[in-house]
């Protein structure tokens, strides 16, 4: 079985990102990058897999501009076997990144595609969702847990209040939610190793996909700052506080 | 229960004010002690002076009535030097604790002796900078104690220990007087340095008030290794290896055992599933990619010498915090085992000579004691820890370990070692300290304590007796 793996460059989710002066945009100057979170988990599950003998080949691809390469490098070092890099410029949707990945599932034919529930820079949750609908896959999202079983891909959901078991007929899709697994560590030998393994560029237009854009980035600002605590000298006051400013009691 | 007589009580009050000096049983038992459990506090009051004018108000009143004091910080000391036993009067200096002054020129900052390390290391962060000395009890520990203990840490290899960053500081000396040493500057060679006296001198020479701190360019891209080591020789071909070629910023080693400990008990990851006689920790800063690519080839180099078996890389903030875990957690992982704990060091060359040595002798002798070993090595500095076996009882393990000391130290002599790397001396390795400083050292060390302290009223009875 064929598994393809989406994965993301994002910013390092414990780098404290800060908006650019003027507003415009996250500052991404010097910035650490690293795979997105949720998509490690997808290459996790997908290498454990192959170790299970279920996949065969695992593919890694991912869409954005030269340096996301490096991310499909540490996707070859945990153990896929090939990468794939749309290369593509600038802020791509997760239509246009859905159409580009559905231009790939039609060129390797893969039995199932694991990709992160979200990412963590977009917090979109669109991208698998809409693979699904131009591919009419069967998806299941926010997995916990998946066991393919024959033909079968029992997976396990996390749903408000519990769990959810559903069964899907391969090919499928899956997005990851974050107790599916604890990604391992990229090993030495493995990087090493990674840095043979064959990697293909393409255009979007290769992919027969016209990058569009739908959606204008109007402004990035920060939380508000909270106000500092204070103080107070005795419960009369607390209560005063609490009922007269705060206004939760009365 | 404090048994201070009202007079002085009222003394210490009219220098302090009234709510600043503490006698109740919890205040005496909390600010009586450090992190070491070998001896119970009974100091006869706390004060929390406000001001250096504060201060020197006891210390006066020190003087005039022959009191003892212990100054103390954020009493997470590991050799007993902030404990107060014998009824001396603890001075608190929390409350000390403002950062001003800075000067983004020279990259100082003025820091009230209680500032809190992390307290520095976030001020410094605000302003694009950075304070290296780290180390796990930073979110307590404070800088005058720091100073006073010249704290180490996991960055020594690469910032040194806080010596290096003291530009200048303040100290109440045990005569009373005020004294500004060294001022910040970057150069000066107009006499003895007085500030290095101070600086690692436990509280025996006088209470550390303030001090200029140096500040450094924040490091970039920090990325973190763990590999796997056959022996210890190997260990040391290693750091060798690497220190030729890159600037390291750490380089820590654990056993098996501690790492089989923090896995077990921290429920981490283990890097990776070749086992190993001993785990080397690097870290570097990544600024292109041409310094993984550097790294890459000593960690090839390193398999094919037969020095490494496996290794990994983190791949990103939270992966490289995930692998200092598995080195900065081992202490409190085997705190449940109540170990007896040696903080040693050696020249860097004699690390696995030394460390084979000590093994041997322990092993020998107690074959049924498990032995944790870790440590910055990159620095020569080698934890040594005896786990207690549950069922043996805590005194007759104690005693044990004591003979067990005095062949480690032994040990340390014969290779021109510390009995104490970083941790001080204070009460718990007073009685080794002739293991590494001869007759003539101690008796000068006596002397100039009384000349700082006549009356010997600043932390009496530490490092040494007089």
């Amino acid at each position: 079985m064929k598994v393809l793996v989406a994965v993301k460059r994002v910013v390092d989710y414990n780098v404290k990102v800060r908006a650019k002066g003027d507003g415009s945009d996250v500052d991404l100057n010097n910035v650490k990058m690293a795979i997105n979170p949720f998509c490690e988990i997808a290459v996790e599950e997908a290498v454990r897999l192959k170790e299970a003998g279920v996949a065969t080949e695992v593919i890694a691809v991912s869409v954005g501009e030269k340096p996301c390469q490096e991310q499909i490098r540490t996707a070859l070092a945990l153990g896929a076997d090939r990468g794939i890099h749309v290369e593509a410029e600038g802020r791509i949707e997760p239509l246009v990144i859905a159409k580009l990945l559905k231009g790939v599932v039609e060129k390797e034919q893969p039995q199932l595609v694991i990709l992160g529930k979200q990412s963590i820079d977009g917090d979109n949750n669109q991208t698998g969702q809409m693979l699904g609908a131009l591919t009419n896959m069967p998806q299941g999202t926010f997995a916990s847990e998946i066991k393919v079983e024959g033909e079968k891909l029992n997976v396990v959901r996390e749903v408000d209040g519990g769990l959810q078991t559903i069964s899907l007929s391969l090919p499928a899709i899956v997005t990851t939610d974050l107790r599916l697994n604890e990604p391992r560590y990229a090993s030495l030998p493995n990087i090493m190793k990674a840095k043979k393994k064959q990697l293909d560029v393409y255009s979007p237009a290769d992919l027969g996909v016209e990058v569009t854009s739908h959606i204008t980035l109007v402004r990035v600002e920060p939380p508000a700052e909270r106000q500092a605590g204070i103080k107070v000298e005795d419960v009369a006051q607390l209560v005063d506080k609490l009922k007269n400013e705060a206004k939760v009691i009365s | 229960m404090s048994n201070i007589s009202p007079e002085i009580l009222q003394a210490l009050q009219a220098c302090v004010g009234e709510s600043r000096v503490l006698t109740d049983p919890d205040s005496l038992a909390l600010y009586g002690r450090d992190w070491t459990r070998a001896h119970a506090p009974a100091p006869s009051a706390v004060v929390l002076p406000g001001s250096i004018a504060e201060v020197q108000a006891v210390v006066e009143l020190a003087r005039a009535r022959q009191l003892a004091l212990v100054p103390s910080g954020g009493r997470t000391g590991l050799s007993g030097g902030a404990m107060a036993c014998q009824g001396e009067i603890v001075v608190a200096l929390d409350r000390l604790n403002r950062i001003e002054d800075f000067n983004p020129v020279d990259r100082t900052v003025r820091c009230g002796a209680g500032v809190v390390t992390a307290q520095l290391q976030a001020f410094a962060e605000e302003q694009g900078l950075f304070y290296p000395v780290d180390f796990a009890s930073s979110g307590s520990s404070q800088i005058g104690g720091n100073i006073s203990t010249n704290a180490g840490g996991i960055k020594v290899i690469r910032h040194g220990m806080t010596r290096d960053w003291v530009a200048g500081l303040k100290l109440v000396t045990g005569s009373g007087e005020l004294l500004d040493l060294n001022r910040g500057l970057v150069k000066n060679n107009a006499g003895y340095d007085l500030r290095q006296l101070v600086i690692g001198a436990e509280g025996t020479l006088g209470i550390v008030v303030e001090a200029t701190m140096q500040l450094a360019r924040p490091p970039q891209n920090l990325t973190v290794m763990v590999l796997g080591v056959p022996d210890m020789a190997a260990v040391m071909q290693v750091l060798e290896t690497w220190q030729g070629a890159m600037d390291l910023q750490a380089f820590e080693f654990f056993s098996e055992l501690a790492l089989q400990k923090v896995v077990a008990h921290q429920g981490l990851q283990r890097p990776f599933e070749t086992p190993a006689a001993f785990y080397a920790l690097l870290e570097f800063e990544q600024h292109t990619e041409a310094d993984l690519d550097q790294a890459m080839a000593l960690f090839e180099h390193c398999v094919e010498q037969g020095w490494v078996v496996d290794g990994v890389v983190s791949q990103s903030v939270a992966q490289a915090q995930a692998l200092w875990r598995l080195r900065e957690d081992i202490s409190e992982t085997i705190s449940r085992w109540t170990p007896y704990k040696n903080d040693i060091s050696t020249t860097i060359v004699r690390v696995p000579d030394f460390l084979a040595e000590v093994e041997a002798v322990v092993a020998r002798a107690y074959p049924d004691f498990e032995i944790v070993w870790f440590g910055h090595i990159g620095d020569g500095n080698v934890h040594l820890n005896v786990l207690k076996p549950d069922e043996l009882p805590m005194a007759e393990f104690q005693q044990r370990c004591g003979e067990v000391s005095r062949w480690v130290f032994e040990i340390v002599q014969r290779h021109e070692g510390s009995v104490s790397a970083e941790h001080g001396v204070g009460l718990l390795k007073k009685d080794y300290l002739h293991y590494s400083r001869s007759a003539a050292e101690i008796a000068i060390m006596k002397q100039i304590k009384q000349v700082f302290d006549p009356q010997g009223i600043m932390n009496p009875g530490k490092i040494f007796d007089l």
